[in-house]
């Protein structure tokens, strides 16, 4: 971005610009028919999610039997799916929280759509514990209500209450947050539509954008809140997958347990969110002609951001390997050699490939700046991190202390399908959005662009 | 009303003159007045120099991570792109300019441990060799052996020293030059130092700070050694460009919109060192194996608990929630209050981190008396203890950091042609 | 900057009373200058409205920095104060429960969730304070009536000066406005119709109607607390109530007998239950009481009377058959004792009596080893059984000591080896 630019003094010009970055976003939703191609996907996303729908009827229907999982492998791709799930959130809130507190102002391009990403992974993630419960419909026993079972309430020293905590705290301020910074959008989107006299949708959006009228009282507060939200989100996002990897960590599984965990999974979380974020922009900004607003040089930045993050995963690959030898402990050791030679070896090395060896291609400058090999790296990099919480929870559990008890995991079609399922809602869910709300941040955009400072003292001097 | 960007204010004053020599002066007649007395100290504390080089271990270890978190804040603001940070650079190179000194004293402990000193390491110690009683210990007593430790010490120093001078020297070429690629450069070259730094930190704490109880092991250990040191290191950065401003340098260049930020660095340095403190802590405590609950439990009762409980209350709590605000951050009697305070803590930090492993049991195994090494035995017999050495040789080894910050401050105090310096002038904090 | 300002003639048919001027400004810049201008001049009650938050426009406007902060502040602290009370009235107090071991006022395992209140709390304040604070939602504002004011989410830059601030003045005003750089200007009236000034009446209808559709979950719940009904429950999900299954002692028309029960078919001997080794199992050897050992032990290893066996038999003996036979055997154990005590008269079996000279007593010493077992297995008059208390393998062990303690507790000197006999002496 050229801050330093000459900044448009000319009458109008400031305002010509500001019309142009409403109206390219604004189109998406009032183009008055879909483009073909958006039909298509949802038709695809729809299909998927009614097949994982059917699944998930089959599985509440007749138990957890359906699902590949044993008693010795008792986690598999359940809570595989919704820790994978709940990092890919992660990244929306990084970008539209951690970014915007550390002045990151590429971020105005995609946050939004990484903040609707972020809501609907999670709301994918949090179906995985419930379902995995056996019995879905007492989940209200996780929540401290007074009841008439003898005063029984949840057990707070639990990692799996906490769980409960922070991805429900999770969604609703990830939901705030993002509601937050679409209200003045929306008043665009009232605007707009009363200007076309189109008033039902005036009158709907103008309930949901509350009024909003742009004063600068208004926006003082707005900004504050906003600012403060970002500081309450970041260590909200810290502790979320903090707390999924106390989940593992709190035992004493070896390969579970160790200190890494929260960070790890946190920067693991990010980087696999920044590959989902880059899996759904790409084509889409394609398809909504979104090329000038969000723009190679922020696909850029996500690479690095993925090559760092991929690096730190990496870093704890070895940290872990090195302090399971430095500790002497021969179960740890044990885990640790079988992770990657044992009959897991499969899982290990598409993990390590995809989460290590994939990201390094971003050192290139020629392959950030090709797409099509991006979407696919990213690709790979999504299925890597879904490896990476499969190879912990899986070969932790198929080889732990009873050699008896040692087993395979075969997963079933029922495991296959609810996953599939929720990949076709989150999809749905995140086409849907495209269509109907303002999928980039207009306000933000507009006061992160030089026309912004239109007119003012802009060049030089001292004060 | 501000503007976007600015240029140097024309009366400002950005040479260093006789600065750095000034600190360096200052830095030597401390490190040889207080390392001078922390000898007499030591060598009439009648065990063998233990003392003495535990305190050496702790004080090298805080100002070793103060540089350390400086090199980090360098290779971010080249990562990133950072613009609020162009103006204080050059103090932070100046710091990390400090490292080949520092890793000079720090032979003051890897010396002796490699000729043979045997009670500061219990690795180092015979009796740690014995199969029956540390098998763990024999199990690593490849990697923990004298020659290879010191082997390690060499290559860390090595990394950190090249990386600093690195980033050093291209931005003062680029003072000369103004060639905007320089920064493209080190911006690159940030990417594997990274990677470098990140992989060296890590080693670096698990072998000077966690080998000191060799049968405990923490694979977050060397983040929270590099969270904690970055407390410190934000905490100093802002004290030196204070004592610069003081010196009539820099007086328009850097304001309170760059105090504000370095305040907002310390603050999430506090909260981030609690959160990977808490994370070792809990999971630990909640996994409750005994090999690794040991290195909490003479922490957590007896004397120590008393300064575990005074890390918690002082290095964290008070702190955290007094830096929330805006104004502790922007008024600089208020940040330097505390900048000093966190720096106490810090060294209370490593202080903790390595003094309890001072004590060691010696017990009768297999029917000889051998001595049983740190954090075993009675947790009434283990003590704080604190002494007066502790204090000075602290005291002399950051005056060994101060010679070696001079050293950079010399010349422009400010990159003065690079391309992000007139953003990061006008920097507001909003 | 312009310098004709197009004033626009009053656009709407019925005019209210009169809620201020609207200038446009071309530039955010221009706007921060028009905002400062208008603050100097004295004014209090106007405000800017712009797409986007315009760099600068509050200190230019005067704008006093919001006490929110301090609010989420309070907000966040209320949160983990009520995290922790919750848990330790949940754990602690109502409920404890021991869960591995730990503590049920556990601090370090409070701490998340403690956290995550006061983060829960901390967005709620930030979120409901901040629309709080602005006054919102407020979906019927005066300047919604302007057409020109629907640009203010697009490319408008507005200062709005209110009618009712003090210096208000039809014309200084708008002078003021102009001058510095509007390049429109407007007088915005309310509604003459009064009720518009406040919400509209479908959306207070929305709300009501809404709130009275949420309650009605709770007044079903409320009628079910207060009525009966002799109609079984629902069940939406089973919950594995009703499973195909026999469950046991119920009638069962699939077997001739009608029962669900079934016994065991004749014959049948679990596994490692045969006991077909008549010494081991029953003392009889031909027929007749052993007065032997067995040859084998129960898992089939040799049958050895060494010192092993007989510490395994003491230590056996002393736990089942002291109370009544005494350590010695002589019959006098605590049970005995507290007969005596009590004033009864009652003694066990002397087991180490030796037979007297006319044949008589010493029964014990006289039978032989597999009788023994037998009475040590079945019981003999008020005896009862041990059989289901100890294993066949020690029963031969306490036969064992039982023999030894005779022969101890009858020894004589000439027993004693012949090198200690002078310490004995």
């Amino acid at each position: 971005m050229s801050i330093e630019a000459e900044v448009p003094h000319e009458p109008g010009k400031a305002r010509e610009f500001f019309r142009s970055v409403t109206k390219d976003v604004s189109w998406i939703a009032e183009a008055p028919k879909p483009h073909k191609l958006w039909l298509l996907a949802l038709t695809v996303a729809i299909a998927m999610f009614g097949w994982g729908l059917f699944c998930i009827y089959k599985l509440v229907m007749t138990g957890i039997g359906v699902w590949g999982n044993s008693n010795t492998v008792c986690w598999a791709w359940d809570i595989t799916n919704f820790v994978w799930w709940i990092g890919i959130g992660h990244a929306g809130t990084l970008i539209s929280a951690v970014l915007y507190l550390t002045r990151q102002h590429w971020r105005v391009s995609i946050n939004r759509s990484a903040e609707a990403m972020t809501i609907f992974a999670v709301m994918a993630a949090g179906l995985f514990p419930l379902l995995h419960t056996g019995r879905p419909w007492f989940a209200w026993w996780m929540i401290p209500i007074p009841n008439d079972m003898g005063s029984m309430w949840p057990q707070f020293r639990s990692p799996l209450m906490w769980d409960v905590f922070a991805v429900s705290t999770y969604m609703t301020t990830s939901i705030l947050f993002w509601y937050m910074g679409m209200v003045p959008d929306l008043a665009t989107f009232r605007d707009r539509c009363a200007n076309q006299g189109k008033n039902i949708r005036a009158a709907i959006y103008g309930v949901v954008s509350l009024g909003w009228r742009g004063s600068a009282r208004q926006w003082h507060r707005y900004e504050r809140a906003y600012l403060i939200l970002a500081g309450l989100a970041t260590p909200l996002v810290f502790s979320v997958h903090s707390v999924v990897s106390f989940d593992f960590a709190t035992s004493q599984l070896p390969g579970w347990h160790t200190t890494i965990f929260p960070p790890y999974f946190v920067a693991g979380a990010i980087f696999s969110g920044f590959a989902m974020v880059l899996t759904l922009l790409l084509p889409l900004r394609y398809l909504f002609n979104l090329q000038h607003i969000i723009k190679q040089e922020h696909i850029h930045a996500m690479c690095r951001i993925m090559l760092g993050t991929g690096m730190m995963v990496g870093l704890a690959y070895g940290s872990e390997f090195f302090i399971a030898w430095y500790s002497g402990n021969p179960f740890e050791q044990f885990t640790f050699v079988s992770r990657a030679f044992g009959p897991f070896w499969w899982a290990y090395f598409l993990m390590v490939g995809n989460n290590v060896l994939i990201p390094q291609f971003f050192w290139f400058k020629w392959v950030r700046d090709n797409n099509i090999l991006i979407w696919a790296l990213c690709i790979c990099i999504n299925i890597g991190m879904w490896f990476e919480r499969f190879v912990i929870i899986a070969t932790s559990l198929a080889r732990s202390f009873l050699p008896s008890a040692w087993s395979y995991y075969h997963p079933t079609r029922y495991d296959v399908g609810v996953f599939v399922g929720t990949i076709g809602m989150f999809l749905m869910l995140f086409l849907l959005f495209f269509r109907f709300l303002p999928v980039v941040a207009i306000s933000e955009v507009k006061g992160a662009a030089p026309e912004a400072h239109a007119g003012g003292p802009s060049k030089g001097g001292h004060h | 009303m501000s503007a976007l960007t600015k240029s140097l204010h024309p009366d400002e004053k950005i040479k260093a003159g006789k600065l750095g020599q000034k600190m360096t002066m200052a830095g030597v007649g401390i490190a040889v007045v207080f390392l001078g007395l922390s000898i007499l100290l030591g060598a009439t504390h009648g065990d063998n120099w233990k003392r003495f080089l535990y305190a050496y271990v702790t004080g090298w270890s805080y100002i070793a991570s103060i540089a350390i978190g400086m090199l980090w804040l360098v290779m971010l603001h080249h990562l990133t792109r950072s613009r609020w940070s162009t103006v204080v650079r050059r103090i932070a190179e100046a710091m990390t300019g400090a490292f080949p000194l520092i890793w000079l004293a720090g032979l003051g402990f890897i010396l002796p441990v490699a000729l043979g000193y045997k009670d500061l390491y219990y690795w180092a110690h015979p009796d740690a060799h014995n199969a029956a009683l540390n098998p763990t210990i024999v199990h690593k007593a490849g990697w923990l052996s004298p020659g290879f430790f010191a082997l390690r010490y060499v290559i860390y120093g090595m990394v950190y020293s090249g990386l600093s001078w690195y980033f050093a020297s291209t931005s003062r070429k680029q003072d000369v030059t103004g060639d905007p690629a320089l920064s493209t450069q080190m911006r690159v070259v940030s990417g594997p130092g990274m990677i470098l730094y990140g992989f060296t930190t890590c080693f670096l704490a698990w072998d000077v700070l966690m080998s000191l109880a060799p049968k405990w092991y923490s694979t977050i250990y060397g983040v929270i050694y590099w969270g904690s040191g970055n407390i410190a290191a934000f905490a100093a950065l802002g004290l030196i460009v204070l004592w610069i401003q003081r010196n009539g340098r820099l007086t328009h260049s850097i304001n309170e919109e760059h105090y504000h930020d370095i305040g907002k660095w310390m603050f999430s340095f506090t909260f981030f060192w609690a959160y990977v403190q808490f994370s070792q802590f809990m999971l630990q405590w909640y996994g409750n194996m005994p090999e690794e609950t040991n290195w909490y439990k003479y922490r957590m009762f007896g004397e120590w608990q008393w300064i575990s409980i005074a890390m918690l209350a002082c290095y964290w709590a008070f702190p955290f929630v007094f830096l929330m605000s805006r104004w502790t951050k922007r008024i600089v009697p208020s940040l330097v209050f505390f900048a000093v305070w966190q720096l106490v803590f810090h060294w209370l930090d490593m202080y903790w981190n390595a003094m309890p492993s001072y004590d060691w049991l010696v017990a009768s195994h297999g029917g000889a008396s051998i001595v049983q090494g740190p954090l075993a035995g009675n947790i009434a017999l283990h003590h704080v203890g604190f002494t007066a050495l502790d204090i000075t040789v602290w005291l002399g080894l950051i005056g060994v950091f101060l010679a070696g910050t001079g050293r950079g401050l010399r010349d422009n105090l400010i990159p003065v042609k690079d391309p992000t310096l007139g953003l990061s002038l006008a920097h507001e904090v909003m | 900057m312009s310098t004709e300002t197009h004033i626009e003639e009053p656009a709407l048919p019925a005019q209210g009373e009169l809620y201020g001027y609207l200038a446009e400004y071309d530039t955010p810049g221009e706007l921060v200058e028009a905002a400062r201008k208008v603050r100097d001049a004295g004014y209090t009650d106007f405000d800017c409205y712009s797409p986007f938050p315009v760099h600068g426009i509050d200190p230019a406007m005067g704008i006093k920095r919001t006490i929110l902060p301090l609010v989420i502040f309070g907000g966040g602290f209320s949160g983990a104060l009520g995290g922790l009370l919750l848990q330790w009235y949940c754990n602690a107090h109502a409920w404890t429960w021991n869960i591995s071991g730990k503590p049920t006022w556990s601090i370090p395992a409070n701490i998340p969730i403690a956290y995550e209140c006061a983060i829960l709390l901390s967005v709620f304040t930030t979120f409901f304070g901040m629309w709080a604070f602005n006054k919102l939602p407020q979906v019927w504002h005066p300047l919604f009536r302007l057409d020109r004011f629907t640009r203010v989410t697009d490319d408008g830059f507005f200062l709005g000066i209110e009618a009712r601030d003090r210096r208000f003045d039809a014309d200084k005003t708008k002078t003021l406005l102009q001058e510095a750089g509007a390049i429109a200007l407007e007088p915005c009236y309310y509604d003459p119709d009064p009720k518009t000034r406040m919400m509209p009446k479908w959306i207070t209808a929305f709300i009501v109607a809404s709130t009275a559709f949420a309650l009605i979950p709770f007044a079903i719940a409320a009628k079910a607390r207060n009525s009966h009904s002799a109609e079984p429950h629902w069940h939406i999900f089973p919950d594995m109530d009703f499973q195909p299954k026999a469950k046991s002692d119920t009638a069962n028309d699939l077997f001739p007998d009608g029962r669900t029960n079934r016994g065991e078919i004749a014959g049948t001997v679990a596994r490692g239950w045969l006991e077909n080794d008549d010494v081991l199992y029953h003392g009889l050897e031909n027929g007749q009481w052993t007065t032997g050992f067995p040859k084998t032990h129960r898992d089939g290893t040799p049958f050895v009377v060494d010192a092993k066996l007989l510490a395994r038999g003491q230590s056996r003996f002393n736990i089942y058959c002291t109370p009544c036979h005494g350590y010695d055997g002589r019959g006098q154990g605590m049970i005995p004792e507290r007969v005596k005590a009590l004033g009864g008269v009652w003694q066990a079996r002397n087991l180490v009596e030796a037979p007297q000279a006319d044949g008589k007593g010493g029964v014990v010493i006289q039978m032989p080893n597999g009788q023994l077992f037998n009475t040590i297995s079945n019981g003999y008059n008020t005896m009862q059984g041990y059989a289901a208390q100890i294993p066949a393998d020690d029963r031969w062990a306490i036969v064992s000591y039982v023999r030894a303690l005779e022969r101890a507790q009858n020894a004589s000197t000439d027993d004693v080896p012949a090198d200690q006999k002078g310490a004995v002496q």
